[in-house]
């Protein structure tokens, strides 16, 4: 059983901004590797792995799918040895100022996120937040130094150290979507213990935060008959909006709206209910903001799933999450998928 | 090279309606392709070279189309209300001339505005083709034009309508023309609808299926008064993307370029632009995934009808996409 705690406080601590994903996808490998028959890559680095179902051959297949990009920082100059920034992914800017990081330069560098005193500020912008441009990197190394192993560029990751709260929750950067790797975990080792007529591909996909790229290609490639994405979505928090927020410690949430199948929904929800797994019912009109709004129309089209993880203070370095949401995540796509059987595709119709 | 870029940038082709550039093209690649196909969507495409045992199939890419007009409205008197293809921002039409498919010209006027210090929409620009009335008018709705400015040699600059992406058009056609032996298979291609939302490259890309993906286009740069702050400028080098509002470039392949620039001695710069995409967005995303990087060329006031260009630059950036395609790619 993966101790699921321990595994997430490794996932956050390991970077691996969208595009760069190389160093975290190494330790999903290896947490994977016990759980499934076969691991590959994609041509843009996301991971596939593969859990033979039982089933007689040619076996229909699912894939589950949670992004293992984080968002960030990158460096688009050097001034006096102090760093500017862009976003990588969607940063909000008020909460940089005093962030320590990590500049991924010729070598990792220690350094923190300051920006201008007020005074030095054009008029316009005293008395307000600081936009991004007015904001550096101070590695306190001699400009000589941060040109030698700086340039315009490189990557400059969040460096909070993760921490569990008194309640089973946990705190820290890239709690988005590295939860939801860890749910996917956890539902292959709940796999493990049962068995399942479909063959399983989990997939930690590269690039969500910013062009949905590895869900676009790791579907084509792969051509799944059902698509699961998991991802956070906004937990409560005070004065949230109730409508558009849901319970954290409370289960997962299940999406419904034009990205979802309606079938796929009744039948994720009538297992939560069957398992008595707690959840909450999330709607997406639109944009669900998940690989799986890439995953729908893939090549012919592929019938899709949204499994939210409640996150409080998304794309922050302090995102809270709830060790149990994660489980209860993991072992409910775990018994939807045992649940599958050869003739379920036929029953996936739309005309009832 | 500036005769070629002079023709290219001189020649007419909006998104969508291709045609003559794509036979001046044609005409220029033609005696040094192994095959010369027109995809459904109009994408010019080169076939050049067999792909060795550690040679790649590469697909490069530079958009032929440019931004222009299409007349959405013709009124009683001659006037044509007009709609964008691609990126045009009022700030730079008023005053401007423009040049339709079919030879006709007209100038850029704008409704009386109150606020003379608030820019105009394109609702309310209009374009004077110097007709009394509407039978004398040689444009109806749906009629495409270009806009129209001379190219302009500074020397060791160089400024036209149209360098976006032209001069991307002219480093392959120099490259193909100088490229002596490479060991993989090369599409150069000379794609349609860029700017309005790389529609040609999409196209092209899922039907080539290549390995590997470059897109050659130009980028925004920080080098004028008073600038973003951008680290790219005039005369510094072609640029290597690493980032822009479309895509994260490969970092393999932006190794690969950074390695290739320090082993010929060339000057590059490392772009990150904060908006605006390219053919390489495209590529990267095709099927189940390709690699995909950009050469961007340094260019000054894009989308407007002076865009500036570096022919140092220009000259390094031919000379760097040689130096790539000359050697097998070592990831």
């Amino acid at each position: 059983m993966t101790d699921i705690p321990n595994l997430l406080k490794q996932l956050i601590s390991t970077s691996g901004l969208s595009g760069h994903e190389t160093p975290v996808r190494q330790l999903i490998e290896e947490a994977w590797k016990p759980l499934t028959h076969e691991l590959t890559f994609s041509r843009l680095g996301s991971l596939h792995g593969l859990c033979c179902g039982a089933g007689a051959p040619p076996r229909p297949s699912i894939l589950i799918s949670a992004h293992m990009d984080a968002i960030g920082l990158m460096v688009t100059g050097i001034a006096d040895g102090f760093l500017r920034l862009t976003s990588v992914g969607g940063i909000d800017a008020r909460i940089l100022p005093g962030q320590l990081v990590t500049v991924h330069g010729r070598q990792d560098l220690p350094g923190v996120i300051v920006s201008l005193p007020e005074r030095l500020l054009p008029p316009h912008l005293r008395g307000q937040a600081i936009p991004l441009e007015y904001m550096l990197v101070d590695t306190g190394l001699l400009p000589e130094r941060v040109k030698r192993l700086v340039r315009v560029g490189d990557l400059v990751s969040f460096a909070q150290q993760p921490f569990e709260t008194a309640a089973e929750t946990m705190v820290g950067h890239t709690m988005d979507n590295r939860a939801s790797v860890a749910a996917l975990t956890h539902c292959l080792s709940e796999l493990k213990k049962q068995t399942h007529a479909w063959d399983v591909w989990a997939v930690a996909s590269v690039q969500e935060e910013v062009t949905l790229g590895g869900a676009f290609t790791s579907t084509y490639q792969l051509r799944p008959n059902l698509a699961i994405a998991v991802d956070v979505t906004f937990a409560s928090s005070p004065g949230s909006p109730s409508h558009r927020t849901y319970p954290m410690g409370e289960g997962p949430t299940l999406v419904m709206g034009p990205n979802i199948h309606p079938v796929l929904f009744k039948t994720l929800k009538e297992t939560a209910e069957r398992l008595e797994i707690p959840y909450s019912m999330e709607t997406a009109p639109r944009h669900t903001g998940t690989d799986a709004y890439a995953m729908q129309i893939v090549a012919e089209g592929i019938p899709c799933m949204v499994i939210g993880i409640p996150l409080r203070y998304m794309h922050t370095p302090v995102e809270m999450v709830a060790i149990k949401d994660i489980t209860r995540a993991g072992r409910l796509m775990a018994e939807f998928i045992a649940g599958l059987d050869a003739d379920f595709m036929s029953r996936l119709t739309w005309d009832d | 090279m500036k005769s070629l870029i002079q023709k290219l940038v001189e020649t007419i082709g909006p998104s969508g309606y291709e045609a003559p550039i794509r036979e001046v093209i044609r005409a220029e690649v033609a005696p040094y392709a192994d095959l010369v196909q027109v995809d459904a969507l109009g994408s010019l495409i080169v076939r050049k070279g067999k792909s060795a045992k550690n040679g790649r199939k590469i697909m490069l890419a530079a958009h032929m189309d440019e931004i222009g007009v299409v007349v959405t409205h013709v009124d009683e008197n001659g006037f044509a209300r007009f709609s964008n293809l691609g990126g045009v921002s009022p700030r730079t039409c008023y005053g401007g001339r423009v040049r339709f498919l079919n030879g006709a010209q007209g100038v850029i006027g704008s409704d009386r505005m109150e606020d003379l210090t608030k820019m105009p929409t394109l609702e309310q620009l209009f374009i004077d083709l110097g007709a009394s009335n509407s039978k004398d008018t040689r444009v109806r709705t749906g009629d495409v034009a270009a806009f129209e400015r001379p190219f302009v040699d500074l020397g060791s600059r160089m400024v036209s309508k149209a360098m976006d992406d032209r001069i991307g058009v002219a480093i392959l056609i120099e490259a193909l023309r100088q490229l002596k032996d490479t060991p993989h298979q090369l599409f150069f291609v000379f794609s349609v609808q860029e700017e309005v939302g790389v529609r040609g490259a999409t196209a092209a890309a899922y039907g080539i299926d290549p390995d590997l993906g470059l897109a050659v286009d130009v980028t925004g740069v920080g080098d004028t008064p008073k600038a973003r702050k951008m680290d790219v400028g005039l005369g510094k080098g072609p640029a290597i993307k690493v980032r822009d509002g479309g895509m994260l470039a490969d970092p393999r392949v932006v190794d690969w370029m950074v390695k290739a620039a320090e082993k010929a001695h060339l000057p590059y710069q490392m772009e990150v632009l904060e908006g605006g995409s390219t053919d390489a967005r495209a590529i990267q995303l095709t099927r189940a995934g390709v690699p995909a990087g950009c050469l961007s060329v340094p260019c000054r006031y894009v989308h407007s009808p002076s865009e500036m260009v570096d022919t140092g630059d220009v000259q390094n950036s031919v000379r760097l996409l040689l130096e790539l395609l000359s050697h097998p790619v070592e990831f």
